[in-house]
């Protein structure tokens, strides 16, 4: 084969080759390992592991996909869509995928839905696997009804910890603690500063619109509307030392 | 009759002490008198002089004269003694042992530190500790490369997940061959390049006895090794591993050694260092990621280099067994048993008339000209090392570039 190289995988038969061209050497320290150990096999391309039935109708004989990893699909990622179709802000929460052994799922028991291995927002799928429990357990109740429940828990530990939140910060605010501007008050301030400067902006752009307005009509471009006539007020006054741009 | 009455009245007395008597009668002193008053009174008071410095000489004698040392130490301990805070630190102590087991026990969980301080064991690779370690992660689907798909398990949100089985399988084959090559009394070269690889690479191969390599490979440095690592400091060793000096005039000519295997991290980016090795027959064992190509190594781990936990997890297993071989190799030695083939270092070729036959033969297996392969005329058992300062490879190479 062409683009292969196998000469890693046949370092023992080159060895031998070696040995046999020059009989007064001596073989290397690791000859004798890698012919006790040899070797895995290399380029075997086997059928993968099925995760999903391959349904009768794709089942032709052209086999190019036989060969081809799968999917792997767990019958609680149809629960996980639904629970993150409805609450999609719990995807927004933040997530921990350090593991510390490997063996959480074994000391996790789905009968209640806290778990003390792992926090409620920790693994935010705990409805899930609340939902599956449920449903292995009590066959008969429907699914819609074992995913309301196992909402339902979740809700109420959910609840709990807003109530824990609250009550720290009172106790914070109590005992010295200053927090600065709330989210509304940030919102507020970034709302006023977009205003001003919208504000400064417009009154710019009017200006400029106004003086283009006047070029259509006057020669000059100067004076002809209301506005940058003098005021009532001071038509009657005749001051020379004021200097008076229009005409009255 | 005044008179008469004195003298009835102090004559008895007058009688008895006469000395008295004449000091009674002040007003008329007799200086010869006086004068032995006053030789008696210095005599007395010389006498007790006397007495009193015999008495300090006494005493200096008899005991050792303390003085107490006055230091800053001395005099702080003092002062926390006298106004009680030693005894408030005391108790404070006292309260906290008794308080200490009292309350929760906070599970200390995964300590990063500890894959590098006491690396997991090959009897400690279990399928959860590759998973928590990262290890299943594969790259995206597009990038695979498909040699590898039967270490593939599945796939799962856009890449490939390795099979932990494959890899734990594929991890003992490799850590069974570093033990046994170690315990051959093999150079075992590990080699990791990444970012964050040193500590790990070095930790193993200090357990394993052999060599390792944080820095960017040199290219031809076994190609061309009698050039590159010319400046290498190499010894020869005997079984209990101390170096036999009587070697050192040899040793010159020696040409540079090579690595009997070589443990590679992160074999995408020392892809030159492995054709190497391919071209010059050292068996390599490497971390193939599903990117990789298989073929590039004679002893691939199917597992996720990207990961950093996941290689401190494979090269401590590694590191480990290379330990067991080398204290099984030491054991043997100890009882007289030596696991190896000894050899002496091969000659340098003549590059002007080098043909490829001479210069397999001056960095290959065979032997140049000696009479024949056996224990030293000494019956010492010697083997050669090629041992640089601070045994990196890399460290060298920098310096020579430099």
């Amino acid at each position: 084969m062409g683009r292969y190289d196998f000469r890693p995988l046949r370092v023992h038969q080159t060895a031998t080759q070696l040995l046999q061209a020059n009989k007064g050497s001596s073989p290397p320290p690791w000859y004798g390992v890698v012919s006790n150990v040899p070797p895995a096999q290399a380029l075997v391309r086997t059928q993968p592991l099925p995760h999903a039935q391959r349904s009768r109708r794709k089942q032709t004989k052209k086999a190019s996909k036989l060969f081809q990893p799968q999917q792997i699909t767990y019958d609680e990622d149809r629960l996980r869509k639904e629970f993150f179709g409805d609450h999609p802000w719990e995807l927004a929460r933040p997530r921990m995928v350090i593991e510390d052994d490997g063996r959480d799922s074994y000391k996790t028991d789905w009968r209640r839905i806290e778990q003390p291995e792992k926090g409620l927002s920790g693994e935010r799928s705990s409805v899930v696997q609340r939902q599956m429990h449920i449903q292995q357990t009590d066959p008969d109740m429907p699914k819609a009804a074992a995913y309301d429940r196992a909402r339902k828990e979740f809700y109420g530990l959910r609840l709990l910890e807003d109530t824990e939140r609250r009550v720290a910060r009172e106790e914070a605010m109590w005992t010295g603690a200053q927090f600065g501007p709330s989210m509304m008050e940030i919102g507020m301030k970034l709302e006023d500063q977009e205003y001003d400067r919208w504000k400064a902006w417009a009154e710019e752009e009017s200006k400029k619109l106004e003086q283009q307005n006047a070029a259509m009509y006057t020669d000059t471009g100067s004076g002809g509307f209301e506005e940058h006539a003098p005021p009532e007020e001071e038509l009657g006054e005749d001051d020379p030392s004021e200097v008076t741009p229009y005409a009255v | 009759m005044i008179v008469r009455k004195a003298l009835i009245r102090h004559g008895r007395r007058l009688a008895h002490s006469p000395r008295q008597w004449t000091r009674s009668l002040a007003t008329e002193t007799d200086l010869h008198d006086l004068q032995d008053t006053t030789e008696a009174i210095d005599s007395s008071l010389s006498n007790a002089t006397l007495q009193t410095k015999s008495i300090e000489s006494q005493a200096e004698k008899s005991g050792v004269q303390y003085v107490p040392q006055i230091d800053a130490r001395t005099q702080m301990s003092q002062q926390l003694l006298g106004d009680g805070t030693k005894y408030v630190y005391d108790r404070h102590r006292r309260q906290q042992k008794l308080q200490n087991p009292l309350g929760t026990t906070v599970d200390k969980g995964y300590q990063p530190h500890r894959l590098l301080t006491d690396p997991p064991r090959p009897s400690d690779i279990t399928l959860e500790l590759l998973l928590a370690s990262q290890a299943h992660l594969g790259h995206k689907t597009s990038h695979w490369n498909p040699a590898n798909s039967r270490y593939i398990f599945g796939i799962r949100q856009g890449i490939h997940i390795i099979s932990l089985d494959v890899t734990a399988a594929h991890l003992r084959r490799a850590c069974r061959v570093v033990s046994s090559v170690a315990e051959r009394g093999g150079l075992i070269l590990f080699v990791g390049t990444r970012p964050g690889q040193d500590r790990c690479v070095v930790t193993a191969a200090t357990m394993a006895g052999g060599c390792h390599l944080f820095d960017r490979w040199t290219p031809g440095s076994i190609t061309n090794g009698d050039q590159i690592l010319r400046s290498c400091r190499k010894q020869v060793v005997d079984e209990f591993d101390r170096e036999v000096p009587e070697q050192g005039a040899a040793l010159k000519d020696a040409s540079a050694l090579k690595p009997d295997l070589v443990v590679c991290m992160n074999p995408i980016e020392n892809w030159v260092m492995l054709h190497e090795c391919g071209m010059h027959g050292v068996p390599t064992i490497g971390i193939i990621d599903t990117d990789a190509n298989p073929t590039w190594v004679t002893y691939p781990i199917p597992a996720n280099d990207d990961s950093l936990r996941c290689v401190q997890v494979i090269a401590g297993a590694l590191g480990r067994a290379g330990q067991e071989g080398q204290a099984n190799r030491r054991e043997a030695a100890l009882a007289g048993e030596v696991t190896y083939r000894p050899n002496r270092p091969k000659r340098i070729a003549d590059r002007m008339n080098a043909s490829p036959r001479a210069v397999e033969a001056a960095t290959g297996l065979a032997n140049t000209g000696d009479s024949g392969m056996g224990p030293a005329a000494d019956g010492v058992a010697n083997r050669s090392r090629n041992s640089e300062v601070d045994k990196n490879l890399g460290y060298h190479r920098a310096e020579l570039a430099s």
